[in-house]
């Protein structure tokens, strides 16, 4: 991702307390858990958060966010990039698009078994999935936004992106059971509670998966809001589980009124999202561009306080359209996350550690390190029994 | 074609497909058959202009770049041609000195 796109109380005290002591605990679970995964001893709930991504070689990290400890390495069949994963809805299988952009594999948290993978690419018809990939509420199925070209021998034919459905019970080398002809430019997914797939792509589409029919969710690209530019969106990244949100962020310049003079414009963050439980979308401003970020999340509890980051942490108050603070980090981050209940913030990608820190204080409390780095890989975050 | 002019035989024929309506629509093709089609030289500067806003330290937005063939000039095409390129350098910050020049006569 080039940089140039624009693209507590005592409560919380004795939660830092508890990381600060634990981070001497964690124990790096190394290359070889992943073909037989360690089953640790753990205190503490029954259900915890559990985040899971993916880093190279080819690794998904199950990392327990009680213990801030890496408790599965599951190996992948094929290389990491892209390493955009979704989690099915019982909280057993990790589904994570790798084998460069290629296909998707099924991964059982619990055993690390490969329980499923898809079969793209056919003949000399090339598909690429940049980013895009969900799962059905009920986990029956997998949709992937397919970039397909046919590599002729005198020429490449771009054929017309399409949405694929395949059967999650498909096994190994899965083939769609359905295709429908899709927007281009898709290069994030989400499925709401009544199974309607939205497509990120120049504007957020909202698909039938069992008809085809889609229509515009959301206008971005084709917003024509006179007081503003066209906006600016960078979105590989499904970071939104903890708020049941697809959410995605742009940057725009609103003119100042009566004017279209883009010197004296204001430069703003905002994001569009919609709400997964109910359908509703949104779009906000949220704060001045005043250095690049890639994602940004509202804290859980909290949906005026917005975080976002790249080379630095910025916590926003979308209310006033304001920076509230700025937190100098260790190195880049893409993804900003938190905690199901907002107490903890977590930044992960790019390299290989994912920085925890209190979400009241801003303070860290540990780096979590993982098998290597993650790239453009999104942290995904849930709550699930104890494994 | 209103600022264009065709000057051979190939781009008359495609000039006069496009008045006539025949001429395919020109799509991209998203990165999917090579890296080429991607140029977004932005690693020198910032969207302001400066270098605060990059990527702290570059390697940090070394795979992120190159993975999805955003970084096309300056490294190998790894989503097509040269998917192994970095497979002794899971982490980009320790072993940058395992990312070698590559050689499609080594590949083949």
């Amino acid at each position: 991702m080039s940089t140039r796109v624009i693209i507590g109380g005592l409560l919380s005290c004795l939660f830092v307390l508890s990381g600060c002591s634990r981070q001497e605990e964690a124990v790096d679970a190394g290359p070889s858990a992943a073909a037989a995964p360690p089953v640790e001893e753990s205190s503490g709930p029954a259900t915890r958060d559990y985040m899971a991504t993916v880093s190279r070689p080819n690794v998904v990290n199950l990392i327990d966010l009680h213990d801030n400890k890496v408790v599965r390495r599951c190996e992948l069949p094929s290389g990491a990039a892209p390493g955009t994963l979704v989690v099915s809805p019982d909280r057993n299988i990790a589904y994570a698009l790798s084998d460069s952009f290629g296909n998707v594999f099924g991964v059982s948290l619990e055993t690390c078994e490969v329980v499923f993978s898809t079969q793209q690419s056919e003949g000399n018809v090339r598909v690429k999935t940049i980013g895009s990939l969900a799962v059905s509420p009920d986990g029956s199925e997998i949709y992937t936004h397919q970039n397909r070209v046919t590599l002729n021998s005198d020429h490449y034919q771009v054929e017309t992106p399409r949405v694929a459905v395949f059967d999650t019970a498909g096994g190994l080398d899965s083939r769609p059971v359905r295709t429908f002809e899709a927007p281009r430019q898709v290069t994030i997914m989400a499925t709401d509670a009544k199974g309607a797939l939205y497509l990120g792509g120049a504007d957020i589409y909202r698909m039938d998966v069992n008809t085809g029919e889609y229509e515009i969710a959301l206008a971005s690209r084709s917003l024509d809001d006179p007081r503003y530019t066209q906006r600016d969106i960078l979105s590989v990244w499904p970071i939104g589980e903890v708020n049941r949100e697809f959410v995605r962020m742009y940057s725009v310049a609103r003119y100042q009124e009566g004017s279209d003079d883009l010197d004296s414009a204001d430069w703003l963050w905002g994001y569009e999202r919609v709400d997964l439980e109910t359908g509703a979308t949104e779009d906000r401003d949220f704060g001045p561009l005043e250095v690049v970020l890639f994602t940004s999340l509202r804290r859980p509890g909290h949906p005026d306080r917005v975080y976002g980051v790249l080379t630095e942490l910025k916590e926003f108050d979308a209310a006033t359209q304001s920076v509230l603070r700025t937190v100098e980090l260790d190195h880049t981050y893409y993804c900003v996350n938190f905690s199901t209940d907002g107490s903890r913030l977590y930044l992960s990608g790019a390299l290989s550690d994912v920085a925890v820190y209190d979400a009241d204080s801003l303070e860290k409390i540990t780096n979590i390190q993982l098998s290597g780095d993650m790239g453009m890989a999104n942290s995904y975050v849930f709550s699930r029994g104890t494994i | 074609m209103k600022h264009l002019k065709a000057v051979n035989k190939k781009a008359q024929q495609l000039a006069e497909a496009a008045e006539q309506g025949q001429a395919d629509e020109v799509v991209a093709m998203q990165t999917v058959v090579g890296c080429a089609a991607t140029t977004d030289p932005g690693w020198e500067v910032d969207m302001f202009g400066t270098v605060a806003g990059l990527c702290q330290p570059m390697e940090a937005d070394l795979y992120g770049c190159s993975d999805p063939c955003w970084w096309p000039a300056q490294v190998p095409d790894t989503m097509n041609t040269y998917p192994d390129w970095t497979k002794e350098a899971d982490s980009a910050a320790k072993d940058w000195r395992n990312l070698d020049s590559v050689y499609p006569d080594e590949e083949e």
